[in-house]
């Protein structure tokens, strides 16, 4: 990362000593400025707009940092002599990570005599457009738009054979359409009327004309068939990539989503582009061929009737791009309003006991009125443009029309053409319609599926930031635990977890404690590497988890968390979930170990009782102890409970507390509670404050240390009297 | 209700400040001083209680304390009720905290069709070319019509009144929000 960006214009010392030198961009009062923070090897310089305002000494300092707040950051360090800080600059989030990065290093020097003078760290912003890039391989606003329509050609090269069996197919069937006006030319000219027609002459064009429109008919019937098939195939390969994808990125790029976001994208967006590519796509390559050889038909058989068929077309392509643009507005304001209304329907109905404990469904009724009123509004704003649209067309078109009719039939009285041409030339003329009001349309539907084909293709080219090495270590794991130097921040300018070091051996049992948001659930997510940590390693066994395969460390990992989700489907399925291939008395073995076969068995359809969303609800207790049968079943190494039995009843707690006992013998554990008295039973509990380690020790050594761990029980014990007071 | 108190229960109330016993002070430390019912307060920092919509009122005050906690001293209810200088200094202070240029012209906003949206636009702090990922969650309207935005760099934007934007600027917001 560079870290002397521009030196401050009216400079005038020795620019080569000066080391670091970044831009700053606001005043302490909020006001924009113009400014630079400097430092060489002893002092720290602050330029501002009339020239140096402030010089501080380094080594008066003994800690540097940046803080971030809403919506601005500031650089400050603090003085050796009085522990005051000192403010030495304020700027706008553009530049925070580079500051961070300088205060690291300043920090880094004033702590142990170190000055690393360049920094190793990626550059945080694309060279081309100066966005932050964020540890992506390729800048994702330069990344070029291009790129999808390829993608999506080189996706459609995978069925070309169908495709283009069913486009060659609807060309032949088109074809026959276009002989059909040939025809009644004949009919017209060649037959005549009255005493000297030709009837046996009409008998055979009658018969090619049925013949072909039973060709067309069956072309017709074959491509149909054949697009089902081409359709249904894209679009399950589609979601079969997409779901494959969306189990292997990591759990940070799946929280940057939400998961109605997801799903919109595996059922809505692919839908789209299945219908764009097998439907608009072929219409398309069909459209504009049909309206060349149409063109060419009709000039070829008289330039100057043609030419009035063509002349207003550029004048109705115009009017429709302007029409366009306003129904494209409407469209997508209509699609946000659909959004808006799926998002409140999705909260309402997934709170509906919150909405009726409150009473407030007439509230929710009138606010609902009101969503579907502006989508339903939207939406017929939208609608009337286009189907304004018809009309002005067909009026621009019909101009012409009249125009070829009116001269048409005066070269036909002026004999010029016969009248079977001029039948033939008006068939041709209306086939055009078609086409060109399905070309109209067609920027709409273009752009609709290029937006979802961005959609989808965000996903299927996502990196995995969570990749596993080619030469993963598989290896049956033990169950020691090392955290060395770990720090991990969900995002990168708010740090959880500060250099975390421990030593955890195989069997311990670990109690994790501390504050709540302190960090604890976040640790835990870094040992069954759903994130992987910013800086530092955790090792199992002394192998990094990052060169682990995830194979061997999910194998022998048991998890229970203070929500269990439970899979739509049999109580047997969702113990099974964790061993699909355990048999049935195995299954009853861990139900008996959890405590949870007595109650499966009072079930009525015992093992087979369906639960999950719609099945039969078990309560808070249950479901715990189906978790628990469901860690034991995998026979875990290491196991991990993080509040586990915090939403439940004391009572209930002392039963799932006997059978976690059970489960723990003999596995490393970590567990997080959060009433201390359950941790009882753990080897050493480790302290967790303020995002670092601070106290590490058994319950009797930290209690008489008179630390952060003696004040939380001192503070559960005054709390738990007072419920003792308010209940009894 | 803002005495509420049982036995042992200390229930935390609402404490509106009295500002004419307030005296606070800018600090080096980037932070503000304050003296308030004869306490004295190193590290104090205001917050918006409502940042959206009361810009100037239910503004709380809090201190650092050694732990390097957040304490709340209490809330001051409109900054109207303080003395000329001392409103000043919060203003200030609050505006330096929360930095959020107003954007009042867009000249063109850019959408790379993969969740990515460019938008250059005047602000308060000048022309910009802000870039936004996701725009879906860092671009949009909240409830009650202020469009609020966040860059890929964690700078914030704000458009408090979309019926003061000129119609041109309006028209190309239209399809993004
Ligand atoms: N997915 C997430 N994205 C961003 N921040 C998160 C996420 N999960 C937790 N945090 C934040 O990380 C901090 C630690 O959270 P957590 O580990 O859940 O605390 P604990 O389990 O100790 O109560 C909290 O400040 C929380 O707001
Ligand atoms: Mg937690």
């Amino acid at each position: 990362m560079n870290l002397k960006i521009s030196l401050p214009k009216d400079y005038s010392g020795n620019s080569e000593e000066i080391i670091f030198s970044l831009p700053f961009d606001i005043t302490e009062k909020g006001k924009l400025t113009k400014g630079h923070f400097m430092a060489d090897r002893n002092k720290m310089y602050v330029y501002g707009e009339k020239g140096r305002e402030k010089t501080f000494e380094i080594k008066d300092f003994y800690s540097f940092e940046v803080f971030r707040q809403s919506g601005s950051s500031m650089f400050r360090g603090r003085r050796r002599d009085n522990s005051k800080w000192e403010l030495f600059c304020c700027f706008s989030q553009t530049h925070y990570i580079r500051f961070a990065e300088l205060a690291k290093i300043l920090d880094f020097y004033v702590k142990t005599g170190e000055l690393s003078e360049t920094s190793d760290t990626q550059e945080p912003n694309c060279p081309k457009c100066g966005a932050k890039i964020e540890g992506m391989a390729e800048c994702p606003f330069c990344a070029k738009r291009s790129g999808t329509v390829k993608k999506l050609l080189n996706r459609m090269m995978r069925y070309k054979v169908p495709f283009f069996a069913v486009t060659a197919l609807a060309i032949m069937s088109y074809g026959a359409n276009i002989i059909m006006p040939m025809m009644y030319r004949q009919v017209v000219d060649d037959v005549g009327i009255g005493e000297g027609a030709d009837l046996s002459l009409f008998a055979r064009i009658a018969v090619m004309i049925v013949a072909l429109s039973a060709i067309t008919c069956l072309f017709d019937f074959a491509a149909w068939k054949i697009n089902i098939r081409l359709s249904t195939r894209f679009i399950r390969d589609l979601r079969k990539d997409l779901f494959d994808k969306i189990q292997l990125i990591s759990m940070k790029s799946f929280s940057r989503r939400t998961s109605g976001e997801i799903i919109r994208r595996l059922s809505e967006d692919a839908r789209v582009l299945q219908n764009f590519m097998t439907g608009n796509g072929r219409q398309m390559i069909l459209n504009v061929a049909a309206l060349m050889v149409l063109a060419i038909i009709m000039f070829v058989t008289n330039w100057r009737l043609a030419l009035m068929v063509v002349i207003p077309l550029p004048v109705a392509g115009w009017a429709a791009q302007k029409i366009m643009k306003r129904i494209g507005a409407g469209y997508q304001r209509w699609w946000r309003r659909t959004c808006d209304s799926s998002k409140y329907l999705n909260d309402v109905i997934s709170g509906t006991k919150v909405v009726k404990s409150y009473g407030s469904e007439e509230r929710e009724i009138e606010r609902y009125k009101g969503i579907s009123y502006k989508v339903s509004k939207n939406l017929e704003r939208a609608e009337c443009t286009w189907y304004l649209l018809y009309p002005i067309m067909r009026y621009i078109l019909a101009v012409g029309e009249m125009l070829m009719l009116y001269f048409g039939a005066s070269y036909v009285m002026g004999m010029t053409i016969t009248l079977g041409e001029f039948v033939q030339f008006t068939g041709y003329a209306s086939m055009m319609y078609g086409p060109v009001y399905w070309l109209i349309q067609l920027p709409r539907t273009l752009t609709q599926a290029m937006v979802s084909a961005g959609k989808v293709f965000e996903i299927l080219d996502e990196p995995i930031d969570l990749s596993e090495s080619e030469n993963a270590l598989k290896c049956d794991i033990e169950g020691n635990i090392t955290f060395e130097n770990v720090s991990f921040g969900y995002t990168a300018y708010n740090p959880v977890l500060k250099n975390i070091s421990f030593e955890i051996k195989q069997g311990e049992m670990i109690g994790l404690v501390g504050h709540s948001g302190v960090g604890k659930s976040t640790l835990i997510n870094l040992v069954m590497r759903l994130y992987d940590p910013t800086y530092g390693s955790i090792k199992i066994d002394g192998t990094d988890l990052r060169e682990m395969s995830s194979e061997s460390l999910h194998s022998r990992l048991g998890v229970v968390l203070q929500e269990t989700f439970l899979f739509n489907g049999t109580v047997m399925e969702n113990i099974a979930y964790s061993k699909p291939d355990a048999t049935f008395e195995e299954i009853i073995a861990a139900a008996k170990i959890a405590d949870c076969h007595d109650f499966i068995t009072r079930l009525p359809d015992g093992y087979n009782t369906y639960v999950g969303e719609k099945g039969y609800s078990l309560s808070g207790g249950e479901r715990q102890r189906v978790a628990i049968a469901r860690a034991i079943l995998r026979n875990p190494k290491i196991l991990i409970l993080d509040e586990a039995t915090a939403s439940l009843d004391t009572q209930t707690e002392k039963q799932i507390q006997t059978a976690l006992n059970r489960l723990i013998k003999g596995r490393t554990t970590i567990a997080i509670a959060h009433r201390l008295s359950t941790l009882s039973s753990a080897d050493r509990l480790i302290v967790l404050d303020k995002g670092k380690v601070a106290e590490i020790g058994t319950h009797t050594e930290l209690m008489g240390r008179k630390g952060v761990y003696y004040r939380l029980v001192m503070a559960q014990r005054s709390t738990s009297a007072m419920k003792e007071t308010a209940e009894g | 209700m803002n005495n509420y108190k049982i036995d042992d229960f200390s229930i935390d109330t609402l404490r509106i400040i009295d500002v004419n016993k307030l005296k606070l002070e800018r600090k080096d430390s980037g932070y503000l001083f304050a003296e308030y019912e004869g306490k004295s307060y190193e590290e104090v920092s205001l917050t918006r209680l409502q940042p959206f919509y009361c810009l100037d009122a239910y503004i709380s005050v809090s201190f650092r304390n050694n732990e390097e906690e957040w304490i709340e001293i209490g809330v001051i209810r409109d900054l109207k009720e303080m003395s000329g200088e001392q409103r000043q200094l919060c203003e200030d202070y609050l505006n330096f905290r929360y930095y959020i240029p107003v954007i009042t012209k867009i000249h063109s906003i850019r959408d790379n069709r993969m969740g990515y949206l460019f938008v250059d636009a005047d602000t308060t702090a000048g022309r910009k070319k802000i870039a936004i990922n996701d725009w879906w969650t860092n671009f949009r309207i909240n409830n009650s019509g202020i469009l609020t935005v966040t860059d890929s760099d964690g700078n914030k934007y704000q458009i408090p009144d979309l019926n003061k934007l000129d119609g041109k600027s309006n028209k190309k917001l239209e399809l993004f929000v």
